[in-house]
């Protein structure tokens, strides 16, 4: 049996860790086990957001929730181990220098290695215990890279021979598996994010045949889906009872940029939308994601298990 | 020689900073390039580029300055080509260029940008370019360029390499490499598939000096970049990135050895600390405080971070957010005025 991952994917800064973050806390407070493997290296991670406190407010989200970073490092090390066989011998080629210096630079490598986990992950086969998971959640790294991946990964098995090929036909299999993958791109509304996104979109289509399953507009400002005459009223209100004239312009453009770009995606429509307003204060990113969390619980109740 | 780079999360306005300091130094009267590491074609967008050239000359306002400004894409095959000519002879290098795998590294793999990068930047030096901005992709990869070709250069030093440089071509000839063969290349066929290794080994064989040169470039380069006197690193954050991450690349680089010189936060919005009238209806209350709340959440960040920085005795150069699509000269000359405001 295998588990579909959700994938959080989309341009850089567009909020996928974030709201990678929130929607596996949404279903680790109710119970389930929810594994989130993020691109980012764990010491980065934090750089982004820290789940500091989530143990002491919420002591069941935080039993259920898991977040791995996957080393290809230690992906390959593991190869390299079973390849072998002798430990002495395995031991020898990791700690070589040459070896080192080979994973490092070999293009392609890497995201295979990644790629490889992720699918080991996703199949419960009861095997690996600890392992299994009611729920997976790929923080997937920025459009460009996550594409290379994708291509590496089902173009792999087609220019090597030999055992490594058979792996690369493995992968090969996965990522086309429509049931294998739920897609959920993040945008914000912004002119190029927005371009960006709906050209991933396409891709996916065209390329994986898969539909994502909802686009997310994240981070979004009051009035976006207001009608065009309460839109106008607002404004109208607006500029006559509030004082601050010089940066009332600056409220407005934005705010007819966002609504523009927003109906460009609702006419293309092919992928249902959904609104996380932007949150202008938290007091912790804990407290932050839980909000998003709730926001999240209209978006999908993830695979179905 | 001068020589900036730009680092930062997704999203914070890398690319448009970069031009606009570049656009910035070439109103000044210098002649700059501004090239970007990063695969996504921003840059392109950014200035404005049209037509397919991988380095354009970008036209200025008024005509009469002096100054000039290029911009260039990292185009990877592009870069190892020259490389390859420049360090094989003609025949040699057009078996480089033909032979399958070589193909394969410069055009179906991930990673190879982040390889080539420094040798790009090697090139512009040698093309005569004294002032360099360089946009780097977000930084889940920012390290990748300068971490990579580190790792080559051990790579290619490595006496064992060197060996299989040397040997594979006349193994291949020798009766040694018959099917039955016990030797360590045999091993590693049968380890992992023969067409694989011959053609790797075969690719090696001949692509060895390359593969030396791009190393000795690569020490070169970054031996420049880590030299503070010609090469400053410039973080570009914004209020909703910079709680953590400003702190987090500034640690990364140092520790690298390499010179962080300031910190621009980018994308501020106007003061919105707004007043509604007695007479404002509920909405436009609401409105207007969700716009304080963002406002002034903003304002604190900025403050610490201020703070923050003024303590490692570094710059913060604050940027307006721009309501306008800052795409094209017009935009970058609107960020240029507030850098040099700045």
């Amino acid at each position: 049996m295998r588990r579909a991952i959700t994938i959080f994917c989309g341009k850089g800064g567009v909020g996928k860790t974030t709201l990678s973050l929130a929607f596996a806390l949404r279903h680790a407070e109710r119970g389930r086990k929810v594994l989130v493997v993020t691109s980012h290296p764990i010491p980065e991670l934090a750089v982004t957001i820290s789940l500091k406190g989530l143990k002491d407010s919420h002591s069941l989200a935080a039993a259920n929730l898991f977040v791995i970073h996957i080393d290809p490092r230690d992906v390959l090390q593991r190869v390299v181990r079973q390849g072998i066989g002798s430990a002495t011998l395995a031991d020898a080629v990791l700690s070589s220098r040459i070896y080192t210096s080979l994973i490092e630079v070999i293009p392609g490598l890497k995201e295979i290695a990644f790629v490889s986990r992720m699918r080991e992950l996703s199949i419960q086969d009861g095997t690996e215990s600890a392992d299994r998971f009611d729920l997976i959640v790929w923080d997937a790294p920025a459009t460009g890279h996550f594409l290379r991946t994708l291509d590496v990964a089902r173009n792999f098995d087609s220019y090597l021979s030999g055992p490594l090929s058979l792996l690369g036909k493995d992968l090969a299999g996965f990522l086309s598996d429509p049931a294998a993958l739920v897609l959920m791109p993040v945008t914000i509304l912004e002119e190029m994010a927005v371009k960006e996104t709906m050209e991933l979109c396409e891709k996916l289509i065209a390329d994986l045949k898969i539909r994502p399953t909802a686009l997310i507009c994240n981070m979004t400002s009051p009035l976006l889906a207001a009608s065009q005459s309460d839109w106008e009223e607002t404004r109208r209100n607006f500029g006559a009872n509030v004082k601050g004239s010089g940066n009332l312009n600056f409220i407005f453009e934005r705010l007819a940029v966002e609504r523009a770009l927003f109906g460009r995606l609702r006419l293309a429509g092919s992928v249902p939308l959904h609104v996380v307003p932007r949150k202008p204060a938290s007091t912790s990113d804990v407290e932050l994601l839980l909000e998003l969390a709730g926001v999240l619980s209209s978006v999908s109740n993830g695979p179905r298990l | 020689m001068k020589i900036r780079i730009f680092v930062g999360t997704g999203g914070v306005g890398k690319t448009s900073v970069t031009a606009a300091s570049a656009l910035r130094t070439a109103l000044d009267g210098e002649k700059c390039l501004v090239m970007t590491v990063d695969p996504a074609l921003r840059l392109k967008t950014a200035l404005g580029m049209t037509g397919a050239a991988l380095e354009q000359r970008v036209p200025l306002e008024p005509a009469s300055t002096k100054g000039e400004l290029w911009a260039a894409l990292l185009d990877v095959p592009t870069t190892m080509d020259r490389l390859v000519r420049a360090h094989s002879g003609a025949a040699k290098a057009q078996t480089i260029i033909d032979h399958p795998v070589y193909k394969l590294l410069l055009t179906s793999l991930a990673g190879m940008n982040e390889l080539v990068a420094v040798e790009r930047i090697n090139q512009a030096i040698a093309d005569g370019f004294e002032n360099l901005f360089i946009d780097t992709a977000p930084s889940r990869h920012t390290f990748e360029f300068l971490d990579r070709p580190e790792f080559f250069v051990q790579l290619v030093s490595f006496p064992l390499v060197k060996l299989v440089g040397r040997t594979y071509a006349w193994w291949k000839k020798s009766p040694l490499s018959g099917p039955d063969s016990s030797d360590l290349y045999g091993r590693l066929q049968q380890m992992l598939g023969a067409t694989l290794v011959s053609q790797v080994l075969d690719f090696f064989a001949i692509f060895q000096p390359v593969a030396e040169a791009y190393a000795l470039h690569s020490r070169q380069t970054l031996k420049i970049l880590r030299d503070s006197r010609t090469t400053s690193f410039t973080i570009v954050t914004t209020p909703a990135a910079a709680k953590h991450d400003s702190d987090y690349l500034f640690n990364e680089l140092t520790k690298r050895n390499y010179f962080v010189e300031a910190l621009i936060m980018n994308r501020l919005w106007p003061d919105l600390r707004l007043k509604a009238t007695s007479g404002a209806s509920p909405a436009v209350r609401d409105l207007a405080g969700w716009y304080e709340g963002v406002y002034t959440a903003q304002l604190a960040i900025h403050d610490n971070v201020h703070a923050a920085w003024a303590g490692k005795g570094r710059r913060v150069i604050d940027l307006a957010e721009l309501s306008m699509d800052i795409d094209g000269i017009a935009g970058l000359a609107r960020i240029a005025e507030q850098l040099k405001a700045a």
